[in-house]
C-alpha cells in the first residue's frame, strides 16, 4: 500500500473549509448552493485505497453535514459516490490499461469532462432526491440537480485549471 | 473462519458502504422529523398490509365461530325485537306494553323437505335443551312451523309446506283474520281461508301473524297478498298469498317458547266441549 498522500488531508481539510465557510453563503440566483467539496474525489488518486475513500467520503460528508446544520443528506450522497467512483472511473475512462493513475496524469479532456458530470450530477441527484424525498417533488429534485450541477461544474472547473497536468 | 475472514476482507468495501450508509440514514432520519415521519409512514404502510394478510387468514379460519357469536346475538336481537312494544301491530288501544309471553331459542336445521305434500325438519336441539311439542318455529324472514315431536337431543318440526298445518294470520292494515295453508305446488304459494269478505283488504298488504294461537304472538311478517277474488255468494275472500321467507332456504331457526303455554292448555281444557 502506499504512503498516504498529503494532498488528500489537504484538501479534505481545505475543501471541507472551502463548502462551508464560503460555497454555503454562495446563493448564485438566490437558491443555488454550489458544492465544491466533490473536488476530493478528483484529488485522490485512482489508484489508492477504496476501502479508506470510503470511510473518508463518509466523514466528508459527515463534516459538510455537521458543520453547515443541515440533516444527513450531504452524508449519505457522498458515501454512496465515494463507494461507486471506481465504476464512474471506469465509465469515464474505460475499463483498460487506459485507466489513469489519477485525474491529472491524463489529458483526454472528454473523459475528464464525463468524469466530473457523472461525479456531481449522481451526487446532487441522489443529494435532492434525500432532501426532498417525495415523488411529488420531482419537478424540484430535477430542477435543483440540474442547476446546482451547472454552476458546481463551473466552480470546479474553474479551481481545477490551476493544477498543472502531469505528463 | 479463515474462510470468513477472507471473505469479509474481500467484500469489505460494501460492508464496509453499507454500515456507514445505515449510520447516516439513521443520523439524519434521527434528526428530521419530516424523515422520520415518512419512514415510519412507510413502515406503517407495509406492517398494515402483513398484518392484513394475516388477519385475512385467521379470520377465514375464524368464521365458524364467528357465525355462532352473530346467531347468538341474533337470538338476544330477536327475542328483543319481538317483546319490543314498538311494533305498531300491538292495538295501540290498550296503551300499556303488552306482555310479551315468548322466549326465543336457537337451533340450526339438519334436515329440511319440501318436496312433498307433508314437509317436516329436524333441527339440532331437543327435550334436553328445552324444547317442547306445540312451539312455534320462525327464522330469520318469517315462520317456518311448529314443533311436531321432540327426542333428547332433536326434534321434529311440521313445516308451513304441510297441508295439514293452517296457521292463523292477519294483515297489517285490517283485523280481519284467516288461516294461511300450503297451496301444496310451489313452496312460496299459500292460500288464505276464512276471510269474511267485507274485510277492508287489498293486494299487496302484508300478512302477519295473528296472534290467536298459542305457537306464535302478534305480528311476525309472513308474506303478501298476491291475488285477491270474492267467492260470489259464500261470503269469504278466496286470496293467495306468496310467503317472504323461502322455506328451501333455511339453516338456522329460533323456536318461540311460550311461557303460558301450560296455562292456555289449562283454561282450554275448562271449556265445555
Amino acid at each position: 500500500m502506499k504512503s498516504f498522500p498529503l494532498v488528500s488531508v489537504v484538501s479534505f481539510v481545505v475543501l471541507v473549509l472551502a463548502q462551508v465557510m464560503v460555497f454555503n453563503h454562495l446563493h448564485v440566483f438566490k437558491t443555488i448552493n454550489p458544492i465544491i467539496y466533490l473536488l476530493f474525489f478528483v484529488f485522490y488518486r485512482f489508484e489508492s485505497n477504496q476501502t479508506l475513500l470510503i470511510a473518508l467520503s463518509f466523514l466528508l460528508g459527515f463534516s459538510i453535514d455537521l458543520l453547515s446544520q443541515s440533516g444527513g443528506a450531504h452524508t449519505i450522497a457522498t458515501l454512496t459516490i465515494g463507494f461507486i467512483r471506481p465504476f464512474i472511473i471506469r465509465y469515464a475512462f474505460g475499463n483498460t490499461m487506459e485507466t489513469p493513475q489519477s485525474y491529472f496524469s491524463d489529458n483526454r479532456i472528454l473523459n475528464k469532462l464525463i468524469y466530473l458530470v457523472l461525479l456531481v450530477l449522481l451526487h446532487q441527484l441522489l443529494y435532492f432526491t434525500i432532501v426532498f424525498y417525495s415523488i411529488d417533488a420531482l419537478y424540484h429534485i430535477v430542477k435543483n440537480t440540474l442547476l446546482t450541477s451547472i454552476i458546481s461544474l463551473i466552480l470546479m472547473g474553474i479551481t481545477i485549471s490551476f493544477y498543472p497536468t502531469k505528463k | 473462519m479463515q474462510r470468513i475472514l477472507n471473505a469479509l476482507l474481500q467484500f469489505r468495501n460494501p460492508i464496509l458502504y453499507f454500515f456507514l450508509l445505515g449510520l447516516s440514514i439513521a443520523f439524519s432520519f434521527n434528526q428530521s422529523p419530516f424523515h422520520q415521519y415518512t419512514i415510519e409512514k412507510y413502515g406503517f404502510y407495509f406492517s398494515t398490509k402483513i398484518y392484513e394478510i394475516k388477519d385475512g387468514l385467521s379470520h377465514y379460519f375464524n368464521l365458524k365461530k364467528v357465525n355462532q357469536q352473530l346467531l347468538e346475538e341474533n337470538k338476544q336481537l330477536k327475542s328483543r325485537e319481538l317483546a319490543s312494544p314498538l311494533i305498531p301491530l300491538y292495538p295501540e288501544a290498550l296503551e300499556k306494553p303488552k306482555r310479551f309471553p315468548f322466549k326465543v331459542k336457537k337451533a340450526n336445521v339438519l334436515k329440511n323437505s319440501f318436496n312433498n305434500k307433508r314437509n317436516f325438519l329436524t333441527l339440532d336441539m331437543g327435550s334436553k335443551q328445552g324444547i317442547q311439542p306445540e312451539m312455534g318455529v320462525i327464522s330469520k324472514n318469517g315462520i317456518v312451523g311448529v314443533v311436531h315431536s321432540v327426542t333428547p337431543n332433536y326434534s321434529n318440526v311440521i313445516s308451513l309446506l304441510h297441508q295439514d298445518l293452517k296457521i292463523n294470520v292477519r294483515t297489517n292494515k285490517s283485523p280481519a283474520f284467516g288461516s294461511l295453508v300450503w297451496s301444496g305446488k310451489n313452496p312460496t304459494e299459500f292460500l288464505i281461508e276464512d276471510v269474511v269478505s267485507n274485510a277492508n283488504i287489498s293486494v299487496g298488504d302484508t300478512i302477519v301473524t295473528g296472534g290467536m294461537s298459542s305457537y306464535f304472538p302478534l305480528g311476525i311478517p309472513v308474506g303478501k297478498i298476491t291475488k285477491l277474488e270474492k267467492i260470489q255468494g259464500s261470503g269469504y275472500y278466496s286470496i293467495e298469498a306468496s310467503l317472504l321467507n323461502d322455506l328451501s332456504q333455511v339453516y338456522y331457526v329460533y323456536i318461540l317458547e311460550n311461557i303460558d303455554f301450560q296455562e292456555l292448555q289449562s283454561l282450554k281444557k275448562k271449556l265445555p266441549q
